[in-house]
């Protein structure tokens, strides 16, 4: 018997204001579980609002957004419910610093799901190793570099065992030579099948791993395709633009 | 320069520091001189030509040019224990190990957890406030109107932190909240406190109260005026904290946050333990001030430690003797004052760890 599996997120009809400033303009968006999609565009897009909408970080005015079946109001016990099962990276990496790597991974587990203080770091201690740094879970955040800071909030964040993952430029704070450690991170997830949003403009990553490409523009979704008609054959002119810009063509 | 020179000599030092010119030499010469001159007056005085026993009276003293540190062997029960009974005197200087042995146990890393350093407070607090209360443990009952000296000052300041501490933190977190009337009246709370005078508070709580209050919640005038003087300190403390909460950036809150971590847990292991990092050095300021204020109890009629040094001198046949009586006194506020600062420095660089 066949089951239909209920999408990860949905969106429907979702504005974001900014005092009069609308920051997201009629959103419609599905994303299926086990999907990988890349949100990309200028800044001032409103990409990054729009991943911070999905996990309540910032409130949106109206339209509905559900995540894994349950709806995102502001009842606060479904906001609880929504952050536990998603997880986020941030451009500027967010770790504690006043806690060692391990108890920055073993913090939320413990916290949040009640893990005893053992399983919890044999959990996070399982996900360091996944991000290459199980031989820094002792040393503090500010010892490490670019790349591996964001190694271990990603790792962070897997502590918690979430269903989807949102990437909110993660690569856009590192020097580039850390970049790659971190999207090889993101590649090795992505190919474990976890439901990921990454706004990045890493076009590279993009055509590796994405099922769609999102692009947005002053509010709005503009466009959204598999990558091969994304960079093969974009539709709208603000894409095309966008695309000679960002690929130098 | 390269090559190894090897550290210079202390000659070689002493040459290029302070006689490089001819200049340097006589202005090095001249302050040098000033300060050995100081340094043996001191001395002389305190030391070399001072009467320390009381056995013969205040006539001794009279009789030479040094400190007449005498008056402290004789008086010395009254300075540290104000009007406390003689026979009890062992009770309020207990009272005064207990405290040092707590802020030992809770300076020492080992115990920084809630739990202990919870128990150790409390649990100290208690012993103090029964040894120097009586009324168990077949101790005689000793009314807080007697209570005075050292063990007095201690108690007000820790009681004074004990209640400030907490309160200070609801206030700050208050005055942040996003419901504008409820960070708004915290302000005004705050500004008000702020701008009145502590003497003003002290004489308010403990004078003026009793008749707004119905007898039953006035309480004793102690407690009132520690509560005034918890208020004062925690209006100051409250703006520390909230500025050390300012300092955190907006990123650490939304990662707890996107981790599911409710608002209990984000405040007390995310936002807290930072905000009082950056807030350290402006707190151990404002703890060492709030020691220093407590002498302003005198005013309402408490004998704290400079009260009964007052007392010290003000009786009997040493009323000559009150520099040496407050040197005495100052000596045990440098102490306080000294060890609290020292502590601060080491809480800093414990605190560095991780930073770069």
């Amino acid at each position: 018997m066949t089951q239909t599996v209920e999408p990860a997120i949905i969106i429907r009809g979702m504005n974001k204001f900014y005092g009069s400033f609308q920051a997201l303009k009629n959103i419609d968006l599905t994303v299926e579980q086990g999907e990988r999609i890349v949100i990309c565009g200028p800044s001032g897009s409103g990409k990054s609002t729009l991943i911070r909408c999905i996990n309540h970080l910032e409130a949106h005015q109206s339209g509905d957004i559900a995540v894994l079946g349950t709806p995102l109001d502001n009842n606060i016990a479904n906001i609880d419910e929504i952050r536990r099962e998603v997880g986020m990276v941030f451009q500027h990496f967010n770790l504690f610093p006043h806690m060692t790597v391990l108890e920055n991974c073993a913090l939320a587990p413990m916290l949040v799901r009640k893990w005893p203080r053992a399983k919890a770091e044999e959990m996070a201690m399982q996900y360091l190793e996944k991000v290459k740094i199980p031989d820094q879970a002792e040393k503090f955040p500010g010892q490490l570099s670019g790349g591996q800071q964001q190694r271990v909030a990603i790792a962070r964040s897997l502590s918690m065992q979430p269903k989807v993952l949102l990437f909110d430029e993660p690569t856009s704070a590192l020097d580039p030579e850390m970049i790659s450690e971190v999207l090889d991170v993101m590649v090795s997830l992505a190919n474990d099948g976890m439901t990921m949003l990454c706004v990045t403009h890493e076009m590279g990553f993009a055509r590796q791993v994405a099922d769609r490409v999102i692009f947005m523009d002053e509010g709005e979704i503009i466009e959204q395709n598999p990558p091969e008609e994304f960079f093969g054959n974009p539709q709208n002119e603000r894409t095309q633009q966008f695309l000679s810009q960002i690929l130098g063509r | 320069m390269t090559g190894d020179m090897g550290r210079p000599s202390i000659l070689a030092m002493l040459r290029t520091r302070y006689f490089s010119t001819l200049g340097n030499a006589i202005l090095s010469i001249i302050s040098f001189s000033i300060l050995a001159l100081i340094t043996w007056k001191v001395l002389d005085w305190a030391v070399f030509s001072a009467v320390f026993s009381a056995a013969n009276g205040p006539e001794a003293c009279k009789a030479v040019d040094g400190a007449c540190w005498a008056v402290i062997d004789a008086r010395w029960r009254l300075i540290l224990f104000g009007l406390y009974p003689h026979e009890e005197h062992w009770r309020s200087g207990l009272a005064c190990g207990v405290v040092v042995l707590m802020t030992v146990l809770s300076c020492l890393p080992y115990f920084w957890n809630g739990r202990s350093i919870s128990i150790i407070w409390i649990g100290g607090f208690l012993a103090f406030y029964f040894l120097m209360k009586g009324g168990i443990f077949g101790m005689p009952v000793v009314d807080e109107q007697r209570w005075g000296g050292l063990s007095l000052t201690v108690f007000i300041f820790l009681t004074t932190v004990l209640v400030g501490t907490p309160l200070s933190i609801l206030l700050a977190l208050l005055r942040r909240s996003e419901l504008p009337w409820i960070s708004g009246v915290t302000g005004i709370i705050i500004d008000s406190v702020r701008s009145l005078p502590l003497l003003t508070i002290l004489f308010a709580f403990a004078v003026v109260l009793p008749f707004l209050l119905p007898d039953w919640a006035s309480g004793d005038k102690l407690y009132r005026a520690i509560l005034g003087s918890a208020l004062f300190f925690a209006a100051y403390q409250a703006e520390i904290i909230r500025g050390g909460m300012q300092g955190v950036p907006k990123g650490q809150e939304e990662a707890a946050k996107s981790l599911g971590v409710r608002y209990r847990h984000r405040i007390q292991r995310i936002l807290l333990p930072q905000a009082f990092k950056n807030a350290l050095p402006a707190t151990i300021n404002q703890f060492v001030i709030t020691f220093k204020e407590t002498s302003l109890f005198i005013i309402i009629g408490f004998f704290e430690i400079l009260a009964s040094g007052n007392a010290a001198y003000g009786t009997g046949n040493w009323t000559f003797a009150f520099v040496e009586v407050y040197a005495f006194i100052a000596l045990i506020y440098f102490a306080f004052v000294f060890s609290l600062s020292r502590y601060g420095a080491f809480l800093e660089r414990r605190m560095d760890v991780g930073d770069q």
